[in-house]
């Protein structure tokens, strides 16, 4: 016996008689050694991939030595973990190269969350209230099995719905097999602020279903139509690199940027000029410069190719656009106008970017084809300093597993109306709907609901069965990052840690369903390393004398050239029939009764609310008001003064669809027909740091959706703003006065 | 003996926050709830402070962020009847916890507002605690804290070049707050090296301190943002 094993079995009998005599023999201490060789106090790195967003960056784990509470076949004890300490940015790793947003530092907080699902657990009250009871795992499985059986004995397959997060990953690609194979629909990732417009705008211009890449420091000259690029939106974190780079990256050239929007986002904080638009307007002001970038040649028709195209009147310079014209739609300036066409022309490489918004609009489709002519117009499509697709692997061609494509998926709202089963994966969509589309309700009428969240929120709280999944440190990490790379990205990485809980990594667990039917679904895979270990033995390995898989587990993925067969090649989208005109936005709410327009906007914290259980979000100061732990609303310092209403005093928000309450934040950043108000809090159950506290943008929401397009038009609802109160409190910021002394608002 | 020091470069920050979190992961900050924040007692060693410029259409917001300057001529040092709060060789404005009995004459003081005083003990609720860094001590009632600079990593990555013969290289050490950074706006290094990226940027014609005229003499150069 080595000197270290007889230190740590006299300090495991030592902790052992100390927990006998404290009389807790549930705190039994478990006997195992740990398989890592820790050596307490010396910190071990381990990498990872952040789950919290679609922007899948790279992370490297910070562990050491730690005694935790865990589950180990059933009982809870005492052993020594090597413990996630702290989340860094992976240096290597192509989107992120070693930075890492708030969100993604406070990742490590889903792991100790003292309010995760630690075992499955079956329903024991009403539907949505939140009382459950503790189940085995196989009495979990068995019931899903059951449920699914009884589907395919009726033979209503295609009454399985499956609502699961926007992924591009394994995940997503093994969800889908899954999905096929019983004969169900695609799988539904409804994401309020999510880009399914931009994607469907990309494809018809450029072919690329697909998130578009910048490459911001290459860049002289952005203008951004809305998209709050450096805090929420598409790649936050490569784009923020990117920006450092573009502002001071270049000897003697500094890029600028302007954006365009109605209520100051943290992007348009930094731009050098800030253009307030008509909501909805967007689009037009892109034809606009586009139309003035053609009439004085600075730049052809016939060089937007087939984005142009797609654009009604543009072979003849887009006579319908005049500045004049667009300065009546819009409000922006004929003088300025010809200021930002010029920056374009002349300021090159130049590049465009829309999002947010702008594509939350009736019109949405139109402004970001506009925006995408506008790219291809000015040539910055695929050129150093534009607008990039980060190629995407083909996994069907990697894992040689025939590509699973389940038959389309009926919108939300319809699904869950139609569903006899419904799974969950990790998404919560009861928070995020339009309330028009009564999705509580429907989900009341299915008869059965499991879901593999790791928190019991809105929407897992309406399950009949859960069954926790880990969290990324405690299982493998992937991502197949869409955007924010130039070279291809195929982020995995193995479990860091090992599991707190008695949770299972959902993956393996639908691998096991789907080997328990009564008619099994011989998915290709046994084990969900297995699909990941296909995948990286097809790739050529970074590392000489390795395998890309074992480099791969120690880099934390793969990145560089793809080989050209497993490429996903740009999708043979035909281009657009009929050229698109401009339409003006819809607006729900008649203009004299509801005189102002509403934006929900994704908070820098919470993004659209998924994250309002993590106690570090929750007390850091939003970048634009300082504000922590509340809901709030900005209104614009005129628009106040008019409606009798002073910082912090407490307003209404009333749409034709429903109302809310939450306190005022009167800003000079926004236009004065506009409020604007964070989402993200207004939870009724998402754990104890989240639920009850603040209001949910989203419950006043209009259905409208954005035309030629299943997404909801989030931007498109009218609203009026009443004051009820003085300040009650509920605005908490951090400036604003000193330290110890409350005050002025909040 | 390096002489530590921080360039921030306003023309790079984008006020994001990733600094705020990144401090909290990496320094053992409690939060403190709604309750006690809505008292002014929440504490972030590191803040985005942002500023209003103009009137709706024209107008602007600048973000800054601000931590502990640093200062050679620090307010907060001679005004500590214990000494708690001191200035180390290398140019740190340390706390020594222990000593400190919170008198906070420290922060009346400091003009930037930057120490924080414990009002209550901190907790997590479990397990969160296991989260929290073996590297930093944990700060009880009645205790003012502040930013280090990350003097852990100072510490372990000067122990690790003597250990290996070698001089500490630029770059070398990063604060949690300059690593998280995305778009990297915060560098820190050792102001005595010239060639030092930190020296550098300090020497930049768009260099300058905060509230430079009070004479505090601030470790950190702020670079306008052009």
């Amino acid at each position: 016996m080595d000197r270290r094993s007889f230190i740590r079995l006299t300090a495991i009998s030592g902790t052992g008689a100390a927990l006998a005599s404290c009389g807790t023999p549930e705190n039994e201490l478990i006997r195992f050694v740990p398989d890592e060789d820790i050596v307490p106090g010396q910190a071990v790195f381990k990498p990872s991939v952040c789950p919290l967003c679609s922007a899948g960056c790279g992370l490297t784990v910070r562990l050491m030595d730690a005694d935790a509470d865990v589950m180990r076949n059933g009982k809870s004890g005492v052993v020594r973990i090597l413990a996630a300490k702290k989340l860094e940015g992976n240096a290597a790793y192509p989107v992120n190269a070693g930075a890492l947003c708030a969100r993604g530092q406070a990742a490590i907080q889903t792991t100790y969350h003292p309010d995760r699902i630690t075992q499955p657990l079956k329903r024991s009250g009403q539907r949505g209230d939140g009382r459950y009871a503790a189940m085995s795992w196989d009495d979990a499985i068995g019931e899903v099995v059951k449920q699914l059986d009884a589907l395919e004995t009726a033979g209503k397959q295609k009454a399985l719905a499956f609502f699961s997060r926007s992924n591009r990953g394994h995940r997503s690609a093994l969800i889908a097999h899954f999905l096929a194979r019983f004969g169900a629909p695609a799988s539904i990732s409804y994401d309020i602020f999510g880009d399914e417009v931009l994607r469907r705008a990309n494809a018809i211009s450029f072919g690329r279903e697909q998130q578009p890449t910048f490459d911001l420091p290459n860049a002289r000259h952005v203008i951004s139509f809305g998209a709050d690029f450096l805090g929420t939106w598409n790649s936050p974190v490569s784009q923020g690199h990117g920006y450092g780079l573009m502002r001071q990256g270049r000897s003697g050239v500094r890029g600028t940027l302007a954006q365009v929007e109605a209520r100051m986002s943290q992007t348009g904080a930094n731009a050098d000029e800030w253009v307030p638009a008509k909501p909805g307007s967007e689009g037009v002001i892109a034809l606009g410069l586009a139309h003035l970038l053609m009439m004085e040649k600075l730049r052809t028709a016939a060089a937007a190719g087939r984005a142009g195209a797609a654009i009604d009147g543009w072979s003849a310079g887009l006579p319908d656009y005049a500045p004049e014209r667009v300065e009546s739609l819009s409000g922006v300036s004929t003088a300025r106008l010809t200021r930002l066409a010029h920056a374009l022309a002349e300021r090159t490489p130049s590049v465009a970017i829309v999002g947010g918004a702008p594509l939350a609009h009736t019109n949405g489709l139109v402004t970001a084809l506009a925006v995408n002519a506008l790219n291809a117009l000015l040539g910055s499509v695929e050129k150093p300093g534009g607008l990039f697709f980060t190629p995407q692997i083909n996994l069907a061609a990697a894992s040689k597993a025939p590509a699973a494509t389940p038959s389309p998926s009926e919108s939300l709202d319809k699904a869950a109306a139609a569903a006899q089963v419904v799974l969950i994966d990790g998404a919560n969509p009861l928070f995020t709907a339009a309330p028009e589309w009564k999705l509580r309700e429907a989900l009341q009428q299915v008869p059965f609901i499991a879901s593999f969240s790791t928190f019991l929120d809105e929407t897992t709280a309406m399950a009949d069965v859960i069954l926790p999944d880990h969290t990324f440190l405690e299982s493998f990490a992937e991502a197949l990052p869409e955007s924010g790379s130039l070279t291809a990205v195929v982020g995995a990485a193995p479990a860091a840690m090992k599991p707190l809980h008695d949770t299972r990594a959902t993956p393996d667990v639908l691998i096991e369903i789907s080997q328990k039917l009564a008619r099994p679904l011989n998915l290709p895979w046994m084990t969900f390393e297995e699909m990941l270990t296909a995948t990286f033995m097809a790739l050529p390995a970074m590392t000489e004398g390795s395998d890309a898989w074992t480099d791969a587990q120690e880099k934390g993925g793969w990145w560089g050239t793809l080989p050209a067969r497993l490429v996903t090649q740009a999708a043979a989208t035909p281009a657009a029939t009929k050229p698109i005109a401009y339409a003006e936005p819809g607006f729900d709410g008649d203009a004299t009764q509801y005189p102002l327009h509403f934006l929900p906007y994704s908070s820098s914290a919470f993004l659209d609310g998924s994250l309002a259980h993590l106690p570090w979000l929750q007390e850091m100061p939003d970048p634009i008001t300082s504000a922590m732990w509340s809901s709030w609303v900005e209104i614009n310092t005129a628009t106040a003064a008019k409606l009798g209403i002073a910082d912090g005093d407490v307003v209404e928000i009333a749409s034709s669809h429903g109302t809310l309450r939450a306190p005022a934040v009167v800003s000079p950043g926004i236009a004065p027909d506009v409020v604007a108000m964070p989402a993200g809090q207004g939870h009724r159950t998402f754990t104890r740091y989240a639920s009850g506290r603040g209001a949910n943008p989203i419950e006043v929401l209009a259905p409208a959706r954005v035309e030629g397009t299943d997404a909801l038009a989030w931007a498109a609802t009218r609203v009026k703003v009443t004051r009820v109160s003085g300040a009650d409190g509920s605005l908490i910021l951090f400036a604003g006065g000193s330290r110890e002394e409350v005050r002025g608002r909040g | 003996m390096p002489k530590w020091g921080m360039a921030v470069d306003l023309d790079r920050c984008d006020g994001c926050g990733a600094c705020v979190t990144a401090c909290h992961a990496e320094n053992n900050i409690s939060t403190v709830g709604a309750d006690q924040a809505a008292r002014g007692r929440a504490k972030h060693w590191i803040r985005v402070e942002r500023y209003w410029e103009g009137e709706f259409p024209d107008v602007r917001l600048k973000f800054r962020p601000v931590m502990c300057q640093h200062c050679d001529n620090a307010p907060c040092e001679p005004v500590c009847p214990t000494y708690a709060s001191h200035h180390t060789p290398d140019g740190l404005n340390a706390q020594v916890y222990n000593r400190c009995i919170g008198t906070r004459y420290c922060a009346n003081a400091c003009p930037y507002n930057v120490r924080f005083f414990d009002f209550f003990n901190p907790s997590w609720d479990k397990p969160l605690h296991l989260q929290l860094n073996p590297d930093v001590s944990l700060r009880e009632v009645g205790v003012m804290e502040k930013c280090t600079f990350c003097v852990q990593r100072i510490k372990a990555t000067t122990i690790q070049a003597k250990s290996e013969d070698r001089p500490v290289k630029d770059g070398e050490i990063q604060p949690a707050c300059a690593q998280a950074c995305p778009s990297r706006a915060l560098v820190f290094g050792d102001l005595s090296d010239p060639e030092s990226e930190v020296s550098r940027l300090s020497r930049s014609p768009r260099g300058s301190k905060l509230l430079e005229d009070v004479g505090t003499k601030p470790s950190v150069t702020y670079l306008s943002k052009q």
